[in-house]
Formats: C-alpha cells, structure tokens, sequence
C-alpha cells in the first residue's frame, strides 16, 4: 500500500462524505422544523438535479439555471406543504411519514414522465482536470460540494441565532406548544421549513449529479445515505449531520480501502447501530426529550 | 344494517372474485399468445423499452407475413418492475390467465431465474435474454438468446491477446453477477493465455470506485474488465479517466445501447471495449455473412417505425420471438410442450445473434464468434477486431 | 359481536376462494398466496410497531432470514420443508432474541435507522455469501412444501396451508393484544418510564415482542421460499421492510385487521394500475395521497366509519340500540 493509494482512498472518502453530508443537511432542516422526517428529499435532489440537465442543455448558463432549479424546487416544495402537508399535520408522526413517501411515489412517477427512464450527464461546474496530488485525483466538483455544504452551515447559523424567522424554528423544534402559546405560527414556520428544506435537497441534487448520473430514481440512495447520517450526528444539528455524512464517507473508503469493499455495507451499518447505542446510553441520564419523533 | 353489512361483504367479494379476467370467446381468427415479461419500470426500465419494441416489431413482421401455421400471433406482455417477485407474478399471469404458449424477456438472472422456475413448473417454453446460467438438464424449459457468458468474456479477451495485452485487472460488482463475472474471467485468462493480476468489488449502486481503482493500478494491469452494464459502467470509465488509467476497459455486453453512448460522452481516453452482437455493425459485415441480409432488414424496420436503429437487446428480443415461431413450424404444433421439443430441434436458424443450432444440452444456439467487438470513438460505435 | 360474525363470513369466503376460483383462474389463487404471506408480515409488524410502538424498518431482514434458511435446507441439503422451516424460527428466534436485547434500547428514529441497518446488513450478507445463499445465479430449485409426504406443488393446495398459517397468526396476534400482556403492551407504548414505574420489565416484554413478530416474519419467508422455488437477494431489502411499514400505517395502525388490508390493498394496487404503464408510479402515488388524506385512521377506520355510517342510514330502534352496544365495543 503506497501513499497514492492512501491519497486517493482519502479523496473517494471526501467525495463519498460530501455528497452524504449534503443530503443529511437538507433532511435535518427540515426535521428541525417540523419533526418529520421526509422521505420525500430524494425526490428533490432528483428534480433539481433533472431540472438543472434541462436547463443547460437548452443553453442557460450554469448559475442562473442554479438559481432557477432552486427556485421550481421551493415552489414545488411550498406547493406541496400546502396541499398535502398541512391537512395532515395534527395526525401521528408516522402517518405524516407515510404521507411523505406517497408523496415521494408521486414525483418519481412524475419525473419518469417528464424525463423518461434514461439517464442524464450534468454539466460539472467547471471544466478542468481533476486536482491531482501524487497520482492520486480528486473532481474539482467534490471541492464545490464542500464549499456550498459549508456556505449552507453559515447560511443555517446565521438563519437560526440572527433571524427571527429562525428563532422561530428553533422555538418550534423545542416545544411547538410552547412556541405557538407565545404566538409563533406553527403553520408558518412548517410552511417555510418546507420551501428551506426542499430546495436544499435540490441544491443538494444540483451539486452531487455532475459526479456521477441522474436519472427519475436516483434519489433514493443518497437519501438514505443522508438519514443515516442523520442518525448519526444526532438528529437535530445541522454540523452533527456534516461531520456524521464525512466520518461515514471516510468510513465506506477507508472500509473499501484497506479491508474490503464486500462487506463495506455492513462496516458502516454496523458502526450506525454501535453508535446510536452509544449514544443512547451516554444521554440515558438526561431527561431525553431526544425520544426519536415516532 | 345487518343486512347492509352483508351487502358491503358482498360487494367485497365481488371485487375479490374479480381478479379472475373474462376469457374472451373463441374469435373467428385463430390467434397464439406469446407472453413478454420486460422491466417497464424500475432501475432496468431503459433495457425493457427495447425489449418491448423489438418484440412488438417482430410479432408484426410475422404477421404481416401471413402469421405461423394457420395462426395470427399476439403478444402479451406486463412490466415485471424490475423485481423477481413481480416477474414471477408477470409470469404466472401470462401461463395461467393469458395462456400464453411461451414466455420471453427479461433482464438479470435474478429476475429471468424467477420467471424461468414458474415456466419450468408449468411446462411452457420461456426464451430469455439475460445473463441467465442456462441448465438444461434442471429446467429443460428455458432457452437464451444472449449469448453465452462465457463467450461475452472470452470474445473481448480475444481481442486483448491479440493487442499484445495478458495482464487484466478484474472490478467486479459486489453479488451474483460479480461472481459470474470473476469465473468467467479466470476460465478466459487461462483459455487465451492472459493473467489476471488483482481483483477489486464495488458496489454497483456507488458514486465512486476510485479506491477500488487505485488498489488495482499497483499491481499495473493492462486493461481491467469490469462486468457491469449502464451507469455502472460509465462510473468506471470515468473514473478510470480520472486517475489517468489510459488501458482499455472491457464492460458487459449489455452495454450496445444509445444510452451507454450518452453516458460515456465526455470521456476521451479511455478505450472501451465492447462485446456485442452483429446487429451492432450492420454495415460493417461481410458479404458471405449468413445474418447479414436478416440484420439489415430489422434494423431498416426498426428505424423506420421508431426513428432509431436497433441495438444488441431489441435483437436479442426479435430472435427470442422468431425461435418460438419456429418451434411451432417445426413441432407442428401449439401446445407448449411440443414448441419446446420444437425449439430444442432447431438447427442452422439463421437469425440476429447467429446462426442457432441448439440441442438437448446447449440451449443458447450461438457461438462465439456470433459476437463482435466494439469500441466508442467520437460518440459513435465502431467495430474493432 | 359484529365483528365476529365478520370475520366469520371472511374466513367462509377464504376456504371457498380456490375452489371457485382455482379453475378459472389459478393465477388469481397464486395471487392470493402473495398476499397471506404480506398479510403476515404487516400483522406481526403492528403487534411490534402498533402495540408495542417499537418502530422496525428490518422486517424484511426476517423475512430472508426465514426465506433462505427454508431455501438453503431444501435446495442444497434436500431436508423436508418442514423441518427447514422450524430450523429457521430456531434462528430467527434467537437472532431477534439477541438483537433485542442490545438494539432496543434505542427509541423512535434511532431505533428506526438500527433496524434498518440490521436489514441493510442481512441484505449484504446475503449478497455477499454467495456461495452459501444461491451461487451464481441466485437460489434456485426450491422444491414446494411438503408434510408428511403430501406434496404441495399445486397452488390450490398450497393456498390452505398459507391462510391456514395467515389465520394462527392473526388469531395468535388478536389473542395477545387482547390479552393482559398486550394491555401491558400498550402501557409501555404510552410511556415507557411510568411503565418501568409500575413494575413492568419493559426491556423483557419488549424484546419478547420483537422475537414474537420476528419469527412470524421468518415463517412468511419460509411460505414465501415454498411458492416462488426461486431467491434473489433483491425481493428482500430495505425497500421491502418500508414496504410493509407502509402496509401497516396505511392499513391503520394498532388495528391488526388494518394492516392486513394494507397488505392487500397495497399487494393488489399493481393489478389494477398496471395498464396505466408508465402512468403506473404516479398513479399509486396519487391513490396512497388519497387514502391517507380521507382516513387518517388509515383503511381499518375508512371502514369502520363507513359501518357506522351505514347504521345510521338505516336507524331504527332496534339499530339504535345494537349501535349502542357497538359503540362500547373496542376498536378490535
């Protein structure tokens, strides 16, 4: 084992863990707000994804077809909470969850309609050679990937410790009664964890696709990539589920590197269930209000 | 409202009595059903479309042409999601509601294995067209139109020894293809004189193999052969572009499809290889070549009715529904067993994939030099030796 | 009262399906097999999820469990079905047994991702062992169930050996949620800590529970193996263990009889979406939004509102006062 290949194991980590940490992101905002876990994100990420292929291909330039894909996500995202969310949102955690992985069946159907069964190159970000350190390569799009994940982390704090708008979430997250007895709208705040969290998992889409394809079914696995993740780095930070997406990104490469990719799979699921159970047992003294949701 | 309720039950029942389709009577025109089981959607919903087409296609050619006997055919075809139990499902509806007197289609093992077990169970014909381990003996019942495994390996490592090349790095996929794969590749090597110097698995749903890719650079390899199809198989290719591994890259044969060449179309450097069947070159074969006439005219038919040429699968599909038709011609008969003693009996059956003979212990029909080699140069396919 | 005459008219249409039917239209009885194995599998979901709310996304991890062992032992080794099968409750059993007692611990979404890790790691091994669990080309030649000599290979004859087991295990699940154990059961669900308080081992029941639900799990694996002779890893993921989460939400939670109509509800979908092709995802979509949208009680309430409705529409004294007693009946 040479240093190159120790090089290179360390950039597939990165690549890997990016793309988690990303997704983990998207879905913990959402949680945070409204304590529901979406099954729906894949779908974002696939329909920013798709939208952004569209748009290049007929000519936009990259950041404003960005910034368009964004847009559509939010709107569908807002769509959405509105017509299938909110009528639902006094029943049980798991039928809310249930709700949104119907809603996840309904837009990938969509999707196959709109774009068909195949799948799509999208455009990196910039053209350029891979940045190479001795013999080993990293895509320059892994560093955009890191660079937005940690624009969205400024971007989370600065919403949630200076904005009114995040204090409320926040509220919301801690005791929903509490915050609405002191007249936060809950609808309100749900509304726009909806719009915020749905164009983070387009962005998310956006960023990751050029790495490798997308095609209407793509969502799925890097969505649950990013709830493990979640899992992980505790269910309510934002940092906890960047730092859990890298460590299991490092894991998977490191697993695959130095003892076998068969049996990555079980490494990192393994290390999930030791981890939960660790954690568990460390909180066991506090009052957990960390009960999980369901 | 006791009463009611045993209206409500009632009316249940109906609903659940109903699964049973209206069999249509007797129509004047004598029809048979061939049923198709096609991934119409799920991850292999890109592969089924071809499948589904080219079937449509051929039954129509036949038809046209005065049908086979005295019969008309009819496909039947439903979308097997691209999950076993759904094909098993496909399957039986097709046998037991259809009544169809043989079954073609579908893609993987997995999936081909479990329609393969309910047409061996109920004695009906089943063409596949997959990667499928055929076993005559075991299931008497089922024949492949893609070629052999075997000869998908051992036609591209051909090609390799007669480059220079016999060091090959293997990148399987973590499972049962993976497995196939590594097999095929070590009886290869040691037909054709190569050496495989390293294996590496991944898993196939992976953004990223380049681990995997730099662990098999050290033991320098000459070209590596990775026995997966579609996205996959561009990943590696991509990858392999990345870390400047410029040697030659040997894929699946599953992979002669306009769809590969989207995927594969920014990369410049690496050599991809091929294997496939000659519908791939049609003008590029040579005069003397007994499939030549069939192959041009398919895919002349093809483009016209779907505005693009037909690949190595829609092939695959068009022979599976020509040998059923000519087992009836040969059997004499419509009765699923016998088209099944019918098919076993063809010889000299020049089709797409080959010239078919097949026998009691070979149920593929094909050799190995029915298949070609291709590369992608500037976005197209091109045939190489 | 009402119920019981219910269900005694379901268990008649049941017993009288294949012979009806078996004729006509055998695919319908093939059919009908899938769907007691579903059935199966979401009623022993809601006894852990909906009574004992340990929610479980590795369901499916049982399944396959109970799957390949059946598969394996009668394939390769040539045992009897049925001794195959009991060898996989022995290790389902104590692999649940083992699992609870470290996993369970964990609460709501922990514990949800644990249990998906588990059915993310069996689906590996399983993959990844290939040369125990099928070799090249998947698990295959599974002979069809047999006891004491009788073969099964006919699928109308299997179909009673399926609902029979269908019936033990809603029968066996109904009798434990009515039972003090499943009032025990809804106190830890309630509240786990006033639970302990009152001098329940909740750790013990609830790992009973999961060995309970597990092996019924691995027994509609065994059926499964049985019926299709045929293994692939891919029938048997995460995918699958969200599956009849769904079956079990949608159905109605903590109902038993709701997530068995989940299951047939969502098993038969495909039947009649299908000619919708490529129109078919959006559909199903569309049909859960719907259903999940009018009942939030899931299918089970959209029934039993419906019952109620009906008696109302035809009130009358006699009615009124049998709707009384109706009223009084608990939901099961």
């Amino acid at each position: 084992m040479d240093l190159s290949q120790i090089i290179q194991f360390t950039f597939s980590g990165l690549t890997l863990g990016s793309i988690y940490a990303l997704m983990a992101v998207s879905l913990t905002i959402v949680y945070n707000a409204s304590k529901v876990i979406s099954f729906s994100q894949g779908e974002f990420f696939v329909f920013g994804a798709l939208m952004m292929v569209t748009l290049t291909s007929i000519g936009v330039a990259i950041p404003i077809a960005l910034v368009l894909s964004l847009v559509m996500a939010a709107a569908l995202g807002a769509l959405i909470e509105r017509m299938l969310i909110k009528p639902i949102l006094g029943s049980s955690v798991g039928t809310i969850v249930t709700m949104t992985i119907a809603i996840s069946l309904a837009l990938r159907g969509s999707a196959l309609l709109t774009w068909g069964r195949s799948s799509f190159v999208s455009q990196p970000f910039s053209q350029g050679e891979p940045l190479r350190i001795l013999g080993a390569s990293l895509q320059l799009q892994v560093l955009w990937i890191c660079g937005a994940t940690g624009a969205v982390l400024l971007l989370i704090w600065l919403l949630f410790e200076r904005t009114k708008v995040g204090l409320a979430m926040r509220a919301c997250s801690d005791n929903s009664l509490g915050a609405s007895l002191v007249g936060i709208s809950v609808r309100r705040v749900n509304f726009f964890a909806w719009i915020f969290g749905s164009s983070m998992g387009a962005l998310a889409g956006i960023l990751v696709a050029p790495l490798y394809f997308v095609q209407y079914a793509s969502g799925v696995m890097p969505m649950l990539s990013g709830f493990v993740a979640m899992a992980i780095g505790g269910m309510t930070s934002t940092l906890g589920a960047v730092i859990a997406g890298m460590v299991l990104g490092f894991l998977e490469a490191y697993g695959i590197g130095f003892i076998s990719s068969q049996f990555a799979d079980v490494i990192i699921f393994t290390v999930l269930i030791v981890t939960l159970l660790v954690r568990t047992r460390l909180l066991a003294g506090e009052a957990s209000s960390d009960e999980g949701g369901m | 409202m006791k009463k009611t309720l045993l209206v409500l039950l009632f009316l249940a029942s109906i609903l659940l009595f109903s699964l049973s389709p209206i069999t249509p009577a007797y129509s004047a025109d004598k029809v048979v059903k061939i049923g198709g089981v096609y991934p119409l959607t799920g991850y292999l919903s890109w592969l089924g479309e071809y499948y589904k087409k080219a079937a449509i296609l051929q039954v129509d050619l036949i038809n046209k042409a005065g049908g086979v006997a005295d019969y008309k055919l009819e496909l039947v075809s439903y979308d097997d999601q691209s999950s076993p139990e759904e094909g098993t499902r496909a399957a039986l509806r097709l046998i037991q509601s259809d009544k169809v007197v043989a079954i073609t289609g579908t893609a993987t093992a997995a999936i081909t294995g479990a329609v393969s077990s309910i047409a061996n169970k109920y004695k009906v014909p089943a063409v596949m067209s997959s990667g499928y381990d055929l076993r005559p003996d075991k299931e008497p019942f089922t024949f492949n139109t893609a070629h052999p495994t075997f000869f998908a390996v051992a036609r591209p490592f051909m090609y390799l020894k007669k480059q220079g090349i016999s060091k090959v790095g293997l990148l399987m996929p973590i499972g049962s293809l993976g497995e196939i794969g590594t097999a095929n590749a070590q009886k290869a090597a040691s037909q054709y004189g190569l050496t495989i110097v390293a294996e590496e698995k991944f898993d196939i749903k992976s953004p990223d193999v380049t681990a995997q890719l730099a662990k098999l650079r050290a033991s320098n390899p000459e070209a590596i052969f990775s026995f997966v199809t579609g996205e996959p198989a561009a990943l590696v290719a991509r990858n392999m572009q990345q870390l400047k591994l410029d040697i030659p890259l040997i894929v699946s044969h599953g992979n002669a499809t306009p769809g590969f060449l989207k995927l594969t179309s920014g990369l410049t450097t690496v050599k991809l290889v091929v294997p496939s069947g000659e519908i791939m070159a049609p003008d590029s074969l040579s005069a003397t070549d007994p499939n030549k006439a069939i192959i041009r005219e398919f895919n002349k038919l093809h483009m016209e009715r779907y505005q693009e040429p037909a690949n190595y699968f829609s092939g695959l599909l068009s022979d599976a529904v020509l040998l059923v038709v000519q087992g009836i011609r040969i059997s004499g008969s419509v009765d699923p067993e016998k088209i099944r003693d019918g098919i076993e009996k063809i010889k000299s059956f020049p089709a797409i994939g080959g010239v078919y003979n097949m026998s009691p212990t070979d149920h593929y029909g094909t050799r190995i030099e029915d298949m070609i080699v291709l590369t992608i140069k500037d976005g197209k396919w091109q045939l190489i030796q | 009262m009402k119920t019981k005459f219910l269900l005694l008219f379901v268990v008649l249409l049941l017993a009288a399906y294949p012979i009806v039917m078996g004729k006509s239209s055998p695919y319908s009885v093939a059919i009908m097999i899938v769907l007691g194995v579903y059935v199966i599998l979401a009623v022993s979901l809601d006894v852990l999820v909906g009574f004992a709310g340990q929610i479980s996304l590795g369901h499916a991890a049982f399944f396959a469990i109970g799957a390949y062992t059946s598969g394996i032992f009668t394939a390769k080794y040539d045992l009897p079905p049925i001794l195959a099968l009991l060898i996989g409750q022995a290790f389902s059993g104590s692999l649940a047994w083992l699992i609870g007692v470290s996993v369970l611990a964990l609460r709501g979404y922990y514990l949800a991702m644990a249990t998906l890790g588990l059915s993310a790691i069996v689906y590996s091994l399983i993959v990844g062992f290939q040369s125990v669990t099928g070799g090249a080309s998947e698990l295959r030649d599974i002979p069809p169930f047999s006891l004491f000599g009788f073969s099964f290979d006919e699928y109308v004859y299997y179909y009673y050996v399926v609902w029979a087991v269908v019936c033990l295990v809603v029968g066996s699940s109904l009798l434990l949620v009515k039972s003090s154990f499943g009032r025990t059961l809804t106190a830890i669900h309630g509240d786990e800590t006033a639970a302990g308080t009152l001098g329940i081992y909740c750790d013990k029941i609830k790992t009973s529970v999961f060995v309970f639900a597990s092996m019924f799990a691995a027994l509609a694996g065994s059926l499964y193996a049985h019926y299709t002779s045929f293994l692939a890893p891919d029938d048997f993921g995460i995918f699958t263990s969200i599956h009849i989460l769904i079956m079990v939400f949608l159905g109605g939670i903590g109902t038993i009889y709701g997530p068995a109509l989940g299951a047939i509800f969502l098993k038969l979908l495909p039947e009649f979406t299908h000619s919708f092709r490529d129109y078919e995802l959006l559909v199903n979509g569309l049909i859960l939004i719907t259903v999940l949208v009018f009942t939030q009680k899931g299918l089970w309430g959209m029934f039993l509102a419906m019952r109620k409705r009906f008696m109302e529409a035809f009130r009358s004294s006699g009615v009124r006062k049998r709707e009384e007693e109706m009223d009084e009946e608990p939901v099961i």
